[in-house]
Order: C-alpha cells, then structure tokens, then sequence
C-alpha cells in the first residue's frame, strides 16, 4: 500500500516536470512543482483507493492541497501561485477517460445503422466526457479557491522584501 | 510635471507588458493588476479592456495633467511562459516599491524577455520521460511505456520542428498526434495493453495551460477571455481528437 503511493507520487512527479518544461517555468519552480505534483496525486490515489471517493471528489481535495501548499512554497520560491500549481494539477488531468470519449465517438460513427450498439456508444462517449470535463472544472476550481481564501497574500508572492527601501528620495517623479 | 509625450511612453510601454503577458499565457487578473501596479509606481490610474485578441488601454494622469491617453494593441500569439509570467510579475512590484524611471524598466524588462530558454532537446527528453510515467500512472505495462515513451519524442519532435517552422498550429496539433498514435500502435501485441498505450501517447499534446487558464479567468468574472482561451483549447483537442482516430480507425479490430 504504502509503495503504491509512494510509486503513484514519483510517477506525477516526473509527468509533472515534463509537461510543465513545455511551459518554460523559471528553473527554481522545478523542484516545488514535483512536490505539488507527487503530493496531490498521491493524495488524489490514497482518497480514491483507499478511501472510495470519486474521480471528482478525490481530485478536488487534491488540487485544493495542491493550492494551499502552493501559497507556502510560493513564499520560499517568490512564484506566483499558478505558476507553482499549473503545472502540477497537470498530471491530474484525466487522460484516459478523453481518450475514451474519442474512441467511443469513432466506434459510433461505424455503427450507425446498429441502433442498440450506437445507444451504447453514445452512452459511454457521454458519461467519458462528463467525467473528464467535471474533473478538469474541479482541479481548476479547487486550486482557484485558494486565492479567493487568501487573495492579499496570493497576490504578493513575487514582491521581495528587500525591495521595501525605495532607492530614490522623491517617490513618483520621472 | 508629465508631458503628452512622456505619458504616451509610458502608455506604449504598459500596453506592451499587457499583451506579452496575454500572449505567454498568463490569466487575465493577473495582467490586470500588474499593469495598474506599474501605473500607480508613476501615479497613474489605468483601465484595461482585454478582448481574445486586442487590449484597448487607458491611462489617465488624474493627480498631474488631467490628460488621458489610450492605446489599442494586439496580443501576440508567443510560446506560453511561466518564467515571463513569474519574473514579469516581480518587476511590477520591484517598479512599485523602487519608482525606478521608466528607461531603468524598460532595460529591465528586455533583459527578462531576452534571457535564453531551455533547450529544445532538454524538454524533448523530459517531456518523453513525463509522458512514459503518464502510462505509467494509468497501468499500463512497461513494453507499453517503452512505445509511449518513443512515440513522444517523435510527436514532440514533429510539434517542435513545425512550430519553429510557423506552421498552423491545428495542422501541427493533428500531424503529431497522428505521428505518436501511430507509433504507438506497434504495441499491438497481446498482454501489452494496446488501448493504453495509444490513448497515453498523445496527452503531451493536451492544451492544460489554457485550459486552466481559462476556468480561472471564468471563475475571476474575466468570462470573454476565459471563455474564448476554453475554445482555442477545445479546438485543439479535436484537432488531437483527429490525429488519434486514423490508427483507431485503421486498427479497431485489433484494440477489441
């Protein structure tokens, strides 16, 4: 059980990195993002197989995690949360229930004549992308609702103190 | 004391910082609120209208002059980037705490905009791992990441070596998911989970950013842009949606 999480977390965490490279994230962000990445999905993997919650449910109280772990490290790292939780809730992101909606929408255009197999299709083509619509909303959503928590402190992540000094006397002239 | 012209410098720099911003993929409120932080650092109020493609900027001298200028300025369609987005964000508050002069700022912000990126290669590489660990994650078996891993790093290859030749980016979306699905078809051998491998090996395609993107820019009140950042995203995953049903097609039998 334990390895299983374990092996679940490092597995996000290396998808998370990947994609996220695509983004160009600063090279400091790296290192916070596997983080977020490998304890989100871990959690989202212990709540679903440990604790039989949904897909939907479990993902939100992970991105949620994800948001609120990202208001720390965006402190440590002067990040600007979605920065940090992009990346990470990509790995979330449901893959195999979009491809599934694909395959079943291919498979009930060659069955059009049939009509019991083509209800079939268009059943499962539905409730595939029900979940993977309601998945991204909620991971999306969850994280958000961490800035609207604590909107004054998400939105100073990236001022330095050290700045606080002005460096000139007269403030506002040009 | 600003003059006109001082003021439109200003205006033509906070425009430009906006739509950059915008095009590298940054949420709406975000942009908002750094751009009217650097107004504020020279005492100036803004009003900032975002459409999917065009910013219409205001910028009002309310303390000084009175006057007001207004700029229009597309956005243009750059690579998403979370450095701009952190490092641009930081020169809005270093710009608010310091009053540096306009011609300080603007060095600074070239010297952030020319600061070099990773190499394609790197993320070529990191991004074929992240994907094999994606199969990985979805249970598929190890002869099976070994063909999604492969398949990336043609699929990213395609996309990167297209982008770089400015190709349409739908066209560019459907050839490299078609590429990797293909590829990954040669996984149909029995006990090597076909259905999962195919399925995983276009996902590096998936348009997350954007689509993130835009349900925080809905859930903000920013509803046209996120609305329009969701369909942007949504046509690319048809165009993946296309690429991947040729081998689906030509291989049905097979997947059953």
């Amino acid at each position: 059980m334990i390895t299983d999480i374990i092996t679940d977390g490092l597995l996000a965490a290396v998808a998370a990195i990947g994609f996220g490279a695509i983004s160009h994230p600063p090279r400091r962000a790296f290192t916070y993002i596997a983080v977020l990445a490998a304890a989100g999905h871990a959690l989202r993997y212990t709540l679903m197989h440990y604790g039989g919650m949904d897909i939907a449910t479990a993902s939100f109280c992970a991105s949620m995690t994800i948001g609120l772990l990202a208001l720390w490290f965006g402190r440590l790292s002067h990040c600007p949360l979605t920065v940090l939780y992009i990346p990470a809730l990509l790995p979330m992101i449901p893959g195999m229930y979009a491809y599934k909606s694909v395959y079943a929408l291919v498979k009930l255009m060659q069955h059009l004549g049939d009509y019991t197999a083509a209800e079939l299709y268009i059943n499962q083509f539905f409730v595939n992308a029900t979940v993977t619509v309601s998945v991204v909303f909620l991971l999306a959503g969850g994280a958000t609702l961490v800035i609207f928590l604590f909107p004054k402190k998400a939105y100073s992540m990236t001022r330095r103190k050290t700045w606080t000094a002005p460096r000139r006397e007269q403030p506002l002239a040009k | 004391m600003k003059t006109n012209e001082e003021l439109k410098e200003i205006t033509g720099f906070i425009a430009e910082y906006a739509t950059c911003l915008l095009g590298s993929g940054v949420h709406t409120s975000r942009v908002l609120r750094n751009s009217s932080r650097i107004g504020e650092a020279f005492g100036l109020r803004i009003h900032m209208t975002t459409l999917s493609k065009t910013i219409v900027l205001t910028v009002f001298d309310d303390a000084d002059t009175g006057s007001v200028n207004t700029e229009v300025l597309s956005i243009p369609a750059l690579p998403i980037s979370f450095e701009y987005n952190s490092e641009l964000s930081a020169l809005s508050w270093e710009a608010y705490d310091t009053h540096m002069p306009l011609a300080e700022l603007k060095a600074r912000y070239r010297e952030i905009i020319a600061r070099p990126k990773m190499s394609p290669y790197r993320i070529l590489v990191l991004v074929g791992l992240a994907n094999g660990a994606f199969c990985r994650l979805f249970g598929g078996s190890w002869g099976a990441v070994a063909a999604v891993v492969l398949a990336t790093l043609l699929g990213m290859f395609i996309r990167q070596q297209m982008q770089k030749r400015h190709y349409n980016h739908f066209i560019v979306f459907m050839v490299s998911a078609f590429a990797a699905s293909m590829f990954a078809s040669l996984t149909l051998i029995p006990g090597w989970t076909p259905n999962i491998a195919i399925g995983t090996s276009v996902l590096f395609l998936i348009p997350g950013v954007p689509l993130i993107n835009g349900i925080i820019d809905i859930l903000e009140g920013h509803t046209v842009t996120g609305t329009s950042r969701l369909i942007q995203a949504t046509l690319l995953v048809i165009c993946i949606a296309t690429g991947l049903a040729v081998p689906l097609l030509l291989f049905m039998k097979n997947l059953l």
